[in-house]
């Protein structure tokens, strides 16, 4: 193994195919497109193509078979970082979408105050329903503004579109409204533009469905016509809802030979079911006041 | 080995197997960013058997031929694999290993260093490349997939040249392997 000469030619072959390739590197990067080694690497190329060729497809199974564990390990990390993307971009679309929500409800809020008829002296306060009742009849909900912000018991509630109940407790940071469709509810009404009015009652589980009662017979109401509240006043009575506020569309009338009166139904305009954001139509002064009140 | 027609047409037959299964069948194979490289292992494989000499013409050869069929640039890939070829033969040469589990670190580290060497060429002749991390991984990668298939590789290249070496370093330890001198048993002194 020590021997000298072997070394010698050990050492020997070794500088030569260094110097091999340092010439053929020289030469190659010193010849042109068309010189001695780019020639020699086409015909290369042309000559194992086919054979390259065949054997990538005899390997085929085998490459799929290799590639199989890269692929389902690479496939689990791109699944995690792409369920990672999913519930981000499933909250963006949430945020998106409540925003949305809440952008076409406070729309409608605003439409609903600048309507023509839409009564005066009052000063809305605007409020998010924190909870509402479980139970399929849609009877009540919690807002975020109480006393403290100048709601009182007894004061309407609108949302977009129209009339949705009436605040019947409060506390200082909450309210609990009680929604037109609760079966206590009872809101003096009138069909515009005919002018016979009635008492809107709940059909009670049907939240879309609302009843005009205690309409004359004589009176002709027509579909589509819209019903308002008719702020009701007498020397004993007044009602809790000022005039003018919208509650809905007439959708059915219902004859009855036997009866005094005509069962009017009309859907409601407020979405229900889906409100998020109110107004409580407090007086005007009074949430002022209340603020002042509250603010030290 | 001994310079032979046989011994050239063995040595030769490797070398072209590993370029063109290496270029059809492995090279397109990804496991975790990285690739086999059989043609360095196939030329640690004939270093570890043959010794540095046969080693380093075996890498010579193997990078001639890569780089002509790559049509990347002539003698890069010769004078690496000339490197790693007579690097792994004179390991052979003055360790003498004979474990069983020798391929694995044999391959791994002849994978690393024609890797390595390869890129440092590469930069010194300025290909305008970077070193980023996965390059890196990539590299480490390869070692390790290499160091997976070096066991095989080994094996097929062993039987291929079995008939051309002159001394099998496991065939040779395994006939030095002294007998075992015991009882009946196998309870020296004791025997029953």
């Amino acid at each position: 193994m020590f021997d000298s000469k072997v070394v010698r030619r050990r050492r020997a072959a070794l500088a030569i195919f260094v110097m091999l390739s340092i010439v053929m590197l020289t030469a190659y990067f010193g010849e042109s497109g068309g010189g001695v080694f780019h020639t020699l690497q086409r015909g290369a190329q042309e000559a194992l193509a086919p054979i390259e060729t065949g054997t990538g497809r005899a390997l085929k199974p085998f490459r799929d078979f290799f590639g199989w564990f890269g692929d389902t390990l690479d496939a689990k990390g791109e699944n995690e970082d792409l369920r990672k993307e999913v519930e981000e971009l499933r909250k963006q679309v949430a945020q998106s979408s409540t925003a949305e929500q809440d952008a076409r409800q406070l729309s409608g809020l605003v439409d609903l105050g600048r309507s023509e008829g839409f009564p005066d002296g009052t000063e809305p306060v605007a409020g998010r329903v924190i909870a509402r009742s479980p139970t399929v009849w849609y009877s009540t909900v919690k807002i975020d503004k109480g006393s403290g912000d100048g709601v009182q018991e007894d004061q309407p509630v609108i949302a977009a579109g129209g009339l949705v109940g009436r605040v019947t407790s409060v506390t200082a940071g909450t309210a609990e409204v009680t929604l037109i469709t609760d079966a206590s509810s009872a809101v003096s009404a009138q069909i515009m533009p005919s002018g016979a009015t009635g008492i809107v009652e709940p059909e009670v589980g049907k939240p879309e469905d609302l009843l005009l009662n205690f309409v004359q017979r004589g009176r002709r109401i027509t579909e589509g016509t819209t019903v308002v509240t008719s702020g009701f006043t007498s020397d004993r009575v007044e009602s809790l809802f000022p005039r003018g506020v919208p509650i809905g569309r007439v959708s059915r009338v219902d004859l009855d030979e036997v009866e005094l009166y005509q069962r009017v139904h009309v859907k409601p305009f407020a979405d229900i079911r889906g409100i998020d954001i109110v107004q409580v139509l407090t007086q005007k002064g009074e949430s002022r006041e209340a603020a002042e009140v509250v603010t030290p | 080995m001994i310079t032979t027609p046989g011994a050239l047409l063995r040595a030769g037959g490797v070398v072209l197997a590993a370029v063109i299964l290496q270029l059809s069948g492995f090279g397109p194979m990804s496991f975790l960013g990285g690739h086999p490289d059989l043609v360095a292992l196939a030329v640690a494989a004939v270093a570890i058997y043959a010794g540095s000499v046969s080693g380093a013409a075996t890498g010579f050869a193997a990078g001639f031929v890569l780089d002509l069929a790559v049509g990347a640039t002539m003698g890069v890939s010769s004078l690496v694999l000339t490197a790693v070829g007579y690097a792994v033969g004179r390991y052979r040469e003055v360790r003498d290993p004979a474990h069983g589990l020798m391929p694995i670190p044999v391959g791994a580290a002849a994978t690393l260093g024609f890797l390595v060497a390869f890129a440092s060429v590469s930069f010194m002749l300025d290909v305008g490349a970077s070193v980023s991390a996965v390059v890196l991984r990539d590299m480490l990668m390869t070692t390790l997939v290499n160091a997976l298939l070096a066991i095989p590789v080994f094996a097929v290249c062993r039987r291929i040249l079995r008939p051309v070496l002159v001394v099998d370093p496991f065939e040779s330890r395994r006939r030095r392997k002294a007998p075992i001198d015991s009882g009946p048993l196998g309870l020296r002194g004791l025997e029953v």
